[in-house]
């Protein structure tokens, strides 16, 4: 049997405030294996935006476990997650998250410069090419349509080459002939490099792109 | 307009429901700024009450006549008998205290039975002051300021000289009533009567001493006796001072330093008035999706205005009302310290004068900072909603709002001109701000383009943190123009006051040539002067020896007009100046003009100081009267001659012909130019031979007015604290304002792999870039406003103080990686996946 690349067991997540608790994510069991391709769906607030982000160690399960490649996401401090989505994973969010102050070479070339990539941006400019943005190189997030934005977040995901690629909704803000681009290049992407891939999605047509779909409903598997 | 009103009115009472939080730094930098003002204001006025309330007590009378150099002549002394209910004469003069071999600098007061008229002299042990001066065992007694009997190492009882008196050691004098009034003295005080000098040299005709005349006059009598006494004394030389002004000098330096304090506190105000903008801005800029709802559901922009003025109205008057509060409660601490270093006490009540004028310029400054991005409400429209639209607009206010502000601006300038009654001072302040705050806004521009361009450099991708702190100050959103204008106008406030400190402090030691006399000699008899200049001839660490025969006068008429008519204020015609003559133009040069033949006999001829001469209007050939000793003396002025008053040796603005004088009582002083080595001797042997001759002490002399000089930069100083406080208050709050923007960067970057450390670091790096380039400005402002003050206002040379400077740029290093690392704490400490998904 296939080593799963993600495992989550009993995974729990409970937000609250002083207004009250929320039961977010209410005891999640799923195994994702090596270049597997899945579709999170779900209508909104099912909690699957909040399973991915616990897939990416992005936020702690209040229950359960998360595991990613054999390692105890819940074990690490934030450091060592920041460090294991470094050498591992790539994620594109919804509304792109392109850092404001810097150019679209420069979005890309970073997550390989913490890495200490010598190449950062050689690699990082023929990652904007395979997307397309090879006169958009110098330009910043505000001066770019949000298909082009959402394109620099493609290209900075996968630049790492990572085993692990996380998508949230990543055409949720852009209009259908757009989304559908984005689309085509993020699995022509993953099938370039061979990650696993996880895409977050509420529009069934997306979902079926995937080799599984995983539908989740008032926070667990339906 | 009236449903406008009163709809903006509901408004802003629903805004306001929501709290202060936003306003936060607009309140505490108003708060400063207004206290500040306020306080420095009211204890201004606290020492003036003082000095009016006490006008008599330290002047030593109702009304004084005094004389320099001579008593009142029989006839003066019967008018001012006559004039007054209680007359006591004084005379206050430099000697030499004597204990064994050990001697010291003195300023005596000689008194009389009636003194003090006001007030008491406080002793230690207590006893009168007549029972004192009685002295013991058929020794008249004297009283010593604390630092005579350490320095002489007395004890009460011990006996001492005064020139070749003895006197015997009575007590301590804690304090005198009239203390204010004697002005710059260089020694420390003595009293004794005067009676017990009869008989000795030190008063004689020809010796440096001042006679005063204190009168009690009844009720209402200043105006009556001054009409009596003045017109048949003015001429014979007699000054006349009253209680209505009873310490002008000290007066002068509470007006003087009070009003450049209010400046330094504008200038606070102005460095405040940056945060004040800042903070409005980024409330409105919040507010925009609310403005844009209601002009959808059809609110005027005039209800849009007036909705937001009104808060920030509201706002305002809290932060003046606690402004106000604030600087009229700093004083109840701050005065009892002042009031140790001077001598006069304050009177601590609530001054309306101060508060008011603070308030007056709280109201301009928040309306001259606020006005502006209050009118930028009203661009915002209802499509707003559709577009990520901010206030950040470059569009001008309509020119309604431009002219507002120009016109507070200029109602500001005037005010602070009228009020501070150093006008150009005041117009050099502003335009100084304005300079810099110019500059400020062209660096933060210079800054980014810099930073974007280093940033983008093939040598910063190796070094990724650098890379991406240097791609943060120059993008699009960064925070170089608030953090370089907000940190930089602050240290330029301060930079120029440290300039201006340093070259106040440094300004009599910088000043003095590279050999300085070692003592000035004043009081030497014309017997004995041969003496001492064969004492110091054969001495072999005296390299020089200046002497000159010295008189005092005071020109009364310039070409037989009164000389302050023609002459104005100058320095040369406001008291008596110091005058000698000479044969020969010893150690000067004639510019203009022939000097006297040596054996010259005819009418007397003046040689004048070229500078003052050119400064008073006056030239070759101009008829000068001068009273000397109550006598005048007229003659023309046949030449000019270069002086140096700043070499520290003897400089005489008048010099006439030997016949013209020679015949005057006049004593000779001297100047010693000698090695360290020697100097205790000199001391000795003059001080032992010649009794009633005064040494001063070059070096003491410094140290002392150095010492002065350093209490009013230290004050000056501590004016500027409030500037520094408000300063960091307002970088807190430009660091405030990018926390939200660094927390969703470190969100991404952690996502993307960076470490808390990188972050931290990549932060580090942006805020000392920031910091030292607002110091680099403010250094640069600093230096050029310290020059202008210490060189139009002071009328010094100007040093550059490099150790200022460093430290100022090291402090602004410094406070901005503060700010920056305390407002780290949230974007390092939160989950990416929370700040991520809250912009979803």
């Amino acid at each position: 049997m296939t080593t799963p690349v993600l495992s989550l067991r009993d995974v729990r997540l409970t937000l609250g405030n002083n207004a009250g608790r929320t039961e977010i994510l209410k005891g999640i069991d799923l195994n994702v294996t090596a270049g597997e391709t899945l579709g999170l769906t779900g209508p909104s607030g099912s909690g699957k935006s909040s399973l991915l982000m616990l897939m990416g160690g992005l936020d702690r399960a209040t229950g359960g476990s998360v595991k990613a490649l054999g390692e105890d996401l819940g074990s690490m401090n934030e450091d060592q997650l920041a460090r294991f989505r470094r050498d591992h994973m790539g994620v594109v969010f919804q509304s792109f998250h392109l850092i404001p102050t810097m150019t679209a070479l420069e979005n890309v070339a970073t997550p390989l410069e913490l890495a200490g990539n010598s190449d950062a941006f050689e690699l990082a400019t023929q990652e904007l090419e395979a997307v397309g943005l090879a006169h958009r190189l110098h330009h910043y997030p505000s001066q770019m349509s949000g298909g082009e934005q959402q394109r620099v977040a493609l290209a900075r995901a996968a630049a790492p080459r990572p085993e692990i690629l996380l998508a949230d909704e990543p055409t949720g803000n852009l209009d259908g002939t757009t989304g559908a681009a984005i689309m085509d290049l993020l699995f022509g992407l993953r099938d370039r490099h061979g990650s696993t891939l996880i895409l977050v999605t509420h529009a069934p047509e997306l979902a079926e792109r995937c080799d599984r779909i995983v539908h989740i409903q008032d926070g667990q598997l339906a | 307009m009236t449903h406008s009103v009163a709809m903006a009115w509901r408004l802003t009472r629903r805004e306001l429901r929501g709290g202060i939080k936003g306003f936060r730094i607009f309140l505490a930098c108003l708060i400063l700024g207004v206290a500040a003002i306020a306080a420095v204001g009211s204890v201004r006025e606290a020492l003036r009450a003082g000095l009016s309330s006490q006008g008599a007590v330290l002047l030593g009378g109702d009304a004084s006549v005094s004389f320099t150099y001579r008593f009142a002549e029989d006839s003066e002394l019967e008018l001012l008998t006559d004039t007054a209910e209680v007359l006591s004469a004084i005379a206050d003069f430099r000697s030499m205290i004597v204990v064994g071999d050990e001697r010291a600098l003195t300023q005596v007061k000689a008194v009389d039975d009636a003194y003090p008229l006001y007030g008491r002299a406080e002793l230690d042990p207590p006893m009168p002051l007549a029972t004192a001066l009685d002295g013991s065992n058929g020794q008249p007694g004297i009283v010593l300021d604390d630092l005579l009997i350490d320095r002489l190492g007395l004890q009460i009882g011990d006996t001492l000289t005064v020139g070749e008196v003895p006197f015997v050691l009575m007590a301590e004098l804690v304090s005198e009533p009239d203390n204010a009034t004697a002005g710059f003295g260089l020694g420390p005080r003595s009293i004794l009567r005067r009676s017990a000098l009869e008989g000795s040299s030190l008063l004689s005709e020809g010796t440096l001493f001042d006679s005063h005349y204190r009168m009690r006059l009844t009720t209402g009598g200043i105006d009556q006796a001054f009409a009596e006494l003045m017109p048949k004394l003015e001429a014979n030389g007699a000054r006349w001072q009253d209680a209505r002004n009873g310490a002008p000098g000290m007066r002068r330096l509470i007006d003087r330093l009070g009003a450049f304090l209010v400046l330094v506190g504008l200038a606070g105000l102005a460095v405040g008035g940056v945060g004040i903008s800042a903070a409005i801005r980024s409330y409105l800029d919040e507010k925009t999706g609310t403005i844009a709802i209601l002009r959808a559901l059809g609110a005027e922009r005039r209800v849009i205005f007036l909705t937001y003025f009104l808060q920030i109205g509201i706002l305002t008057l809290v932060g003046l009302a606690l402004g106000v509060a604030l600087g009229a409660l700093i004083p109840v601490v701050m005065v009892p310290m002042i009031a140790q270093s001077l001598p006069i006490s304050a009177e601590l009540t609530l001054y309306p004068g101060p508060l008011a004028e603070a308030t007056l310029y709280g109201v301009l400054a928040a309306l001259l900072f606020t006005l502006w991005p209050l009118a930028r409400t009203e661009e915002v429209k209802a499509a707003d909603l559709f577009r990520d639209a901010a206030l950040g607009s470059n569009r001008l206010p309509r020119p309604l709002f431009i002219g507002l502000c120009v016109g507070i601006l200029a109602l500001l300038v005037w005010v602070a001109a009228k009020l501070s009654g150093m006008e150009a001072l005041a117009m050099w302040s502003f335009i100084g701000l304005g300079g810099a705050f110019a500059t400020l806004v062209l660096t933060g521009i210079a800054v980014r383009f810099a930073a974007r361009w280093l940033g983008h450099r093939k040598l910063l991708r190796r070094v990724p943190t650098m890379r991406m702190a240097f791609t943060a100050v120059g993008g699009p959103g960064g925070e170089a123009g608030a953090v370089v204008l907000s940190l930089g106008l602050g240290l330029a406030v301060l930079a120029a006051v440290g300039q201006i400190d340093n070259n106040l402090r440094g300004s009599i030691s910088r000043d003095l040539p590279d050999v300085a006399p070692s003592f000035f000699v004043v009081d030497i008899q014309p017997d004995q002067i041969d003496a001492v200049k064969d004492r110091l001839e054969s001495d072999p660490f005296v390299s020089r020896i200046d002497t000159a025969p010295m008189l005092r006068g005071i020109i009364t008429k310039i070409n037989d007009r009164p000389a302050r008519e023609v002459a104005g204020g100058h320095w040369v015609v406001q008291g008596d100046r110091g005058l000698t003559y000479s044969a020969q133009p010893t150690r000067t040069t004639v510019v203009d003009g022939e000097w006297w033949p040596e054996d010259y006999q005819g009418p007397p001829q003046i040689s004048f100081a070229a500078e003052e001469a050119r400064e008073m209007g006056i030239g070759i050939g101009d008829k000068l009267t001068i009273n000397i000793l109550g006598r005048d003396i007229t003659g023309d002025i046949t030449s000019l001659r270069e002086v140096d008053f700043s070499q520290a040796g003897m400089g005489f603005v008048l010099t006439m012909n030997p016949s013209a004088l020679a015949g005057a009582p006049h004593s000779y002083i001297a100047t010693i130019y000698s090695e360290k080595e020697g100097e205790a001797a000199i001391l000795r042997d003059l001080g032992n031979a010649h009794p009633n001759i005064t040494l001063i002490s070059v070096r003491d002399a410094i140290t002392q007015i150095t010492g002065l000089m350093g209490q009013v930069a230290a004050a000056i100083t501590y004016g500027a604290l409030a500037t520094l406080v408000t300063g960091f208050v307002v970088l807190m709050g430009a660091a405030a304002a990018g926390e939200r923007a660094r927390t969703y960067e470190a969100a991404i970057l952690k996502t993307l792999g960076a470490t808390r450390a990188g972050i931290l670091l990549n932060f580090a790096i942006r805020s000392a870039v920031l910091g030292a380039a607002a110091g680099v400005v403010a250094v640069a402002a600093g230096g050029v406003a310290g020059w202008a003050v210490t060189h139009y206002i002071m009328e010094e040379s100007f040093v550059f103080d490099l150790p200022n400077a460093l430290a100022i740029v090291m402090g602004g290093v410094f406070a901005t990686v503060i700010a920056g690392m305390l407002f780290a704490f949230r974007p390092l400490s939160t989950k990416p996946a929370r700040v991520l998904r809250a912009r979803e």
